[in-house]
């Protein structure tokens, strides 16, 4: 497995004193949609920020190809890893034609703002996330939804092999949320792209993930298959959750069904309160 | 779709460069505004001369009026111009950097910081005529780099910046004040109409400094103007999209504060320039960040029209320059403190 390309080695991550990551090794598979799951403040977003080098870390290594990242220029690193925050910020006023086109970003010269390959990238972005239609309005108007279909297309403009993606679903509803991240696996299968993405739904995760990795207190608690990885110990120990895994009724992979069998009756529960 | 709305594309061989419709427009709109101003700033005096002999004068043809035009006002102009474009300019680096209208060089302390500085050197008579510019830029970068020490602190928090500027640029303030009393009674006086930020008796002695630095800056604000858009989104997504926020974030400031310094050592402090302009002009503007050249020429239209107002209202009585952009500037200042108080919420 040394073949892939994005690998951490020992790392280390702290903000200030906080040491929120302690020496962990990771693999990126290649070509494959990799989903991190795991409780909230685990480290899931730290980690991404550490593969994007976004965060130096404060020991180890996050490796491209062999090279330690922050031995890469800058812009040479946006133009193969691609990173969208959990919340990132718009330029005040922004429209999204142009957020879309600050995609490009890496990819320009000073002399060279809009070529071929630009308006390529640019209108296939836009088309794939159908945010053609919001091209002229601004992004501080649009609703959640719409401007996180806005953001990703300004990360799918930066047309770079490997795609880090932190709670891409997180103000979607059901359906848009299943857009989203059809969106992301098609572009995984249709242009061969790797894609990362932190997702806090675990059947969402099961669903989508090729290869699973589950986080605890910054810790690797199981990675692989999601079939493999995903049982009700896994639950327990990841979450604190006690739940039944059965088959998933549509794709046949696990599915994650919240409380222990037999043990309570929910309604009636309620029932008592109320 | 072929291009991002609400650009044009220009192209040049293999070249080819993205034009906010808009921008563009404005600051064609602005440079014509800012022609007329200058023709108006020339004709009005103790005496009055036409725009048509003003134009005369301005292509270089003898006339009656070469004197009164071309010796005694148009110096004076351009340093008006040239301080506005600068303060302009510094308003629209800083502003940018710290991600805050409230946050330009006037107020937190980097023209005061170069004043002090100015007046020291004045006062006490340590430093030679022609070298004043560059105390100021020494005086204005102690400034910056004082706010940069006290506000620093795991990050640039803006709120805590623009407070700690406020309150080192009245500390400097008070400095200045004692400088004053402790120096010549004379060179004081001086200093004290230069403090206001007045163009009385400025020359092209004045200007000169002012304009090599802008064009020895020129590759520098070309820079400049690309940085500033690429250090409009949040860190995280700046540094996803390949930018190195450290170092633009420093060029930008060190660019700022050296703008603002100089254009103070020429015009004095002329307060709230360099706050409305950039704001002015990216209202105009509807651009996604604050556009360079519409900060310049509003600048420089702010200060022309001011000095214009400050000669003229009131005349034979001539005012300060810095009184005329006080009247607007402070209310807008006050309007700011008060919506940010406002958002951030009152007492819980
Ligand atoms: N900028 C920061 N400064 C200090 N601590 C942080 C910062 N960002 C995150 N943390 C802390 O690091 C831990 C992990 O956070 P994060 O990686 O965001 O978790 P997750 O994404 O899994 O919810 C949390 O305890 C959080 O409070
Ligand atoms: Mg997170």
């Amino acid at each position: 497995m040394t073949g892939n390309r994005l690998r951490a080695e020992g790392l280390v991550l702290t903000y200030e004193d906080r040491t929120v990551v302690d020496g962990l090794d990771l693999e990126i598979p290649d070509g494959q949609v990799t989903v991190i799951i795991g409780p909230n403040a685990c480290g899931k977003s730290t980690l991404l920020r550490a593969l994007g080098r976004l965060l130096k870390p404060r020991r180890g290594s996050v490796l491209l190809d062999g090279t330690e990242l922050a031995r890469i220029p800058t812009k040479r690193v946006a133009q193969e890893i691609g990173l969208l925050p959990q919340t990132p910020v718009p330029p005040e006023g922004i429209t999204v034609s142009e957020l879309v086109t600050r995609g490009r970003q890496p990819h320009h010269k000073w002399w060279q703002q809009w070529t071929e390959a630009d308006e390529k990238a640019v209108t296939e972005a836009m088309d794939r996330t159908e945010t053609g239609d919001l091209a002229e309005r601004p992004v501080d108007e649009l609703s959640g939804g719409q401007r996180q279909r806005a953001w990703i297309a300004m990360a799918l403009a930066q047309d770079t092999d490997l795609l880090l993606l932190d709670e891409p679903t997180t103000y979607l509803d059901i359906a848009h949320q299943v857009e989203v991240l059809d969106l992301v696996r098609q572009l995984n299968r249709e242009r061969g792209r790797t894609v990362v993405v932190v997702l806090h739904d675990l059947n969402q995760a099961a669903r989508y993930a090729d290869h699973l990795i589950a986080m605890k207190a910054g810790r690797i608690v199981a990675q692989g298959a999601p079939g493999d990885v995903i049982t009700g110990d896994l639950v327990q120990e990841v979450f604190g959750l006690a739940s039944v895994v059965v088959p998933d009724p549509v794709t046949g992979g696990p599915l994650v069904v919240p409380g222990a069998p037999g043990s309570t009756d929910r309604s009636a529960r309620i029932g008592r309160h109320g | 779709m072929t291009r991002p709305v609400g650009f044009a594309v220009l192209r040049v061989g293999r070249a080819s460069f993205l034009l906010h419709r808009r921008a563009a427009l404005v600051a064609v709109l602005l440079g014509a505004a800012l022609a007329l101003a200058a023709v108006a700033y020339l004709c009005v005096g103790e005496s009055f001369v036409g725009p048509a002999e003003v134009v005369r004068v301005l292509w270089g043809q003898p006339s009656p009026d070469a004197f009164v035009v071309g010796t005694l006002r148009m110096p004076r102009l351009a340093v008006g111009l040239l301080a506005g474009a600068a303060f302009g300019l510094a308003g629209s680096f800083v502003q940018t950097v710290a991600r805050n209208p409230l946050a330009s060089p006037d107020v937190i302390g980097v023209t005061q910081g170069a004043g002090a500085a100015t007046v020291a050197a004045m006062t006490f008579g340590v430093a030679a005529y022609d070298t004043l510019p560059y105390i100021s830029i020494v005086g204005g970068l102690a400034a910056a780099a004082l706010v940069y020490v006290f506000a620093w602190r795991r990050g640039l928090h803006a709120s805590r910046f623009v407070l700690i500027g406020i309150g080192i640029s009245v500390a400097l303030g008070s400095l200045t004040q004692l400088f004053l009393t402790k120096g010549d009674f004379l060179v004081a006086q001086q200093a004290k109409v230069w403090l206001t930020g007045s163009l009385n008796g400025r020359g092209y002695d004045h200007a000169a400094p002012l304009a090599s630095i802008l064009l020895v800056l020129t590759p520098a604000l070309l820079w400049a103007a690309r940085a500033q858009r690429s250090v409009s989104f949040d860190d995280d997504t700046a540094t996803a999209l390949g930018v190195r926020l450290g170092r633009v974030r420093l060029g930008l400031i060190v660019l700022g504060v050296v703008l603002a310094s100089v254009a103070t050592a020429a015009a004095g402090p002329v307060d709230f320039v360099a706050l409305l302009a950039p704001q002015i002009a990216r209202r105009l503007s509807r651009t996604a960040q604050i556009p360079l050249l519409g900060s310049a020429l509003t600048g420089a239209l702010i200060v022309t029209v001011a000095d214009l107002l400050a000669r003229k209202l009131f005349s034979p009585i001539e005012l300060p320059v810095g009184v005329f952009t006080a009247v607007v500037g402070a209310p807008y200042l006050m309007w700011l403190i008060v919506r940010t108080r406002s958002r951030s919420g009152g007492p819980a």
